[in-house]
């Protein structure tokens, strides 16, 4: 009754406002991904099942939030994320943020480590403690915990192809220490098929780089159950210039994939799905949809959690989103305006009700951040939880007809591509046939069309410019005698250790990889062995390589 | 025309271990779209094999991207294979995260031009297309 009410009276204003409105329909507002934005929501626009579909925060399908009480139960966590020198300089900035009563950022480590390759590889050559910390093997791992307890710290790595050999380290370095690993807590990123598509740093072909975090979801399952062995990086999808569609989509798939193999292994959901987090991008840009989006993915994680994977623990189906502002939006002209950009991007998160936020700085365009920049990405945090009254009610955009639309619609074309990959034999399909690669390509290619002719606005990029120069610009941190230095302290390693221990855990891990992944065949145990006899991360990864070989990317768009 | 004009032949790749590819998949699909025969030869190429590859496809023109800070180094390491190779007629360009005051370094050791991270695409194009068409008067 109320609803045909509603409809006649949208049909009397539209009669009365014919010209303008027709004028404003006239130009095609969508958001990004395509879903297009009508002049105005109301009722008829929203579902007429509002709490079946909706519901209350903290309870399914959590779309109003996971808690009930929203963030008067708990702030959101401001986070930020720091870059590092040596295993020396990151130990002492480990301690001093102890010591002021933090917990240590999550640390970066560089591209060698990253990919698996020792400081003397060829390729590793002039990137040897460039983008982060040179860890080679538990001696460096020795080096930046000197002085610090495993048990009573949180430790997050940003690491993925070879996570597995940083948890080893840290399970070994913690055993040392007499440590409970019960108690132990920390975090791998471990999220190796977003590399294949997006963020690019792989080793091993599709199947066996999957059996590698199963194999880490398992042993942390059996073993170490406060620790969180996976973190699912949506974020990097929009990075790569993928819409939030597709953000989502990728980043659930990539989920499921990891979820289908370990519970294939015997694993129960209820077990290990807690400690898997997203990791995604908060931005300005199409604000309401981003809030939406957070909103979908709870009901989309929830549902998919409780009725396809039989999840009984509430606990297992509340999505937990962790999101930082995108460097891909920020300008390097009139560079004050990104505090704006990531000031807005911080409203989108907390409207969308997640648990952490980080910012950008609004000079890292330029290069490594400058301590008052970093502050002030902080501070701006510290204005939208303490001045704007924001976090004082849960949800304060539930029952927007307009947003609850926009929900409705983000989750439909999710599970649509959801559905799409599915048919194509689910997400390692889709990455090794190239679709994934090729959709990501597509959409950076529109929107940077867009950009350069002028279609979407970039303030001070291609609308209201004004002259001004590069301001100076804060170099990058890279001493070669830094290489050298990890490339010597490699060499001394191989002659002190105990080498013919080294060869035998090597064969051991070749051995494991040969046969094909099972309970009982874990590659956790062999690797933990290596890296107690301080193998390197270049000859763990090598036995690996000589097993399964290297991942050759689709290159065509 | 009796003979058939050779389209222009590019190869594009990252050197090194960096990942970002965004730039330089949308500069693959740029030249494509400009009619251009582009080989893209993906992630973690050593100096070595890029330089190979250029010369095996008998390209006009190697594209190289660089994000994460190796860019001096590595594209110092390509200049001067292209020399001993004696292929310094392919045309050397670089693009990505490059700060203003390493493009003169890159120009000296051989780098004909270096696109940063706010490079228009059809800026690129036009400078492919304009030295190509001098390579091949030469």
């Amino acid at each position: 009754m109320f609803l045909e009410q509603i409809k006649t009276a949208e049909e009397e204003w539209k009669e009365r406002h014919k010209d303008e409105i027709s004028q404003a329909e006239a130009v095609n507002a969508a958001c990004e991904d395509g879903i297009p934005l009508k002049v105005l929501y109301t009722p008829s626009d929203s579902k007429a099942d509002f709490y079946a579909e909706v519901g209350f925060p903290g309870d399914f399908p959590f779309t109003r939030g996971n808690d009930a009480a929203g963030y008067r139960k708990k702030l959101w966590t401001i986070s930020h994320y720091a870059g590092f020198g040596s295993p020396r300089e990151t130990n002492v900035l480990f301690r001093k943020m102890i010591d002021h009563g933090g917990v240590p950022p999550y640390m970066a480590l560089d591209l060698p480590t990253q990919l698996g390759l020792d400081p003397d590889h060829p390729m590793a050559r002039g990137e040897v403690g460039m983008a982060g910390t040179s860890v080679t093997s538990l001696r460096d791992w020795e080096t930046i915990f000197e002085g610090i307890k495993l048990e009573d710290t949180f430790v997050g790595t940003v690491i993925n192809a070879p996570a597995a050999v940083f948890l080893a380290m840290h399970v070994v370095l913690a055993e040392k220490q007499g440590a409970d690993l019960k108690k132990i807590r920390g975090n791998l990123q471990n999220d190796i098929l977003k590399e294949f598509t997006a963020r690019g740093n792989f080793i091993f072909p599709v199947a066996p780089s999957l059996r590698l975090v199963t194999d880490t979801l398992e042993y942390c399952a059996q073993h170490l159950p406060a620790y969180w062995p996976l973190n699912v990086c949506g974020g990097h999808y929009p990075e790569a210039g993928a819409n939030r569609v597709h953000e989502v989509a990728f980043a659930f798939a990539d989920a499921f994939t990891y979820i289908d193999d370990a519970i294939r292994r015997g694993v129960n959901i209820d077990n290990f799905a807690k400690g898997i987090f997203f990791l995604m991008k908060t931005n300005h840009t199409d604000l309401l949809e981003e809030a939406a989006k957070f909103r979908a993915m709870r009901k989309i994680w929830a549902t998919r959690l409780r009725d396809h994977y039989g999840a009984k623990d509430a606990e297992t189906m509340k999505c937990r989103v962790l999101a930082h502002s995108g460097g891909s939006l920020l300008t390097r002209e009139r560079p004050e305006l990104n505090i704006a950009r990531t000031t807005l991007a911080c409203v989108a998160g907390v409207l969308g009700g997640i648990q952490l936020i980080g910012l950008r700085t609004m000079d890292e365009v330029f290069g490594i951040p400058t301590e008052k920049s970093e502050l002030i990405a902080i501070g701006t945090q510290h204005v939208v939880a303490h001045e704007t009254g924001l976090p004082d009610v849960v949800d304060p955009l539930g029952g927007s007809y307009y947003v609850e639309a926009l929900t409705a619609e983000f989750e439909r074309k999710v599970l649509e591509e959801l559905e799409r990959i599915e048919r194509m034999g689910g997400m390692v399909k889709a990455i090794e046939c190239g679709y994934v690669r090729k959709a990501i390509a597509q959409d950076a290619y529109r929107t940077h069309r867009a950009w350069e002719n002028g279609d979407k606005v970039k303030v001070g990029v291609n609308k209201y410019q004004i002259e001004e120069n590069d301001p100076p610009r804060q170099p990058y941190a890279y001493k070669p005698e830094e290489e050298q230095r990890q490339l010597e302290a490699v060499r001394q390693l191989r002659r002190e250790r105990d080498n013919a221990a080294v060869d035998q855990a090597l064969k051991r891990i070749v051995e494991t990889a040969q046969r094909p992944a099972a309970t009982g065949n874990n590659l956790m145990p062999p690797i933990i062995e290596a890296v107690r006899a301080y193998a390197t991360i270049g000859e763990i990864c090598g036995a690996l390589r000589r097993v399964f070989g290297e991942y050759s990317e689709p290159t065509s768009f | 025309m009796s003979t058939q004009q050779r389209k222009i032949r590019v190869l594009m790749g990252k050197p090194g271990l960096c990942g970002h590819d965004r730039g330089i998949v949308l500069v693959v699909m740029a030249l494509r779209d400009a009619g251009m025969e582009v080989i893209y030869s993906g992630r973690h190429n050593s100096p070595e094999s890029l330089v190979e590859v250029a010369i095996q496809e008998d390209v006009d023109v190697l594209g190289v991207s660089i994000l994460a800070g190796g860019h001096l180094s590595l594209c110092e390491r390509i200049a001067t294979l292209l020399r001993e190779r004696n292929a310094q007629d392919i045309v050397l360009l670089a693009g990505g995260f490059i700060p203003p005051e390493d493009i003169p370094k890159m120009k000296a050791f051989g780098v004909r031009e270096v696109f940063r991270d706010g490079a228009r695409l059809e800026e690129i194009v036009q400078f492919i297309e304009k030295v190509a068409t001098e390579r091949a008067a030469a």
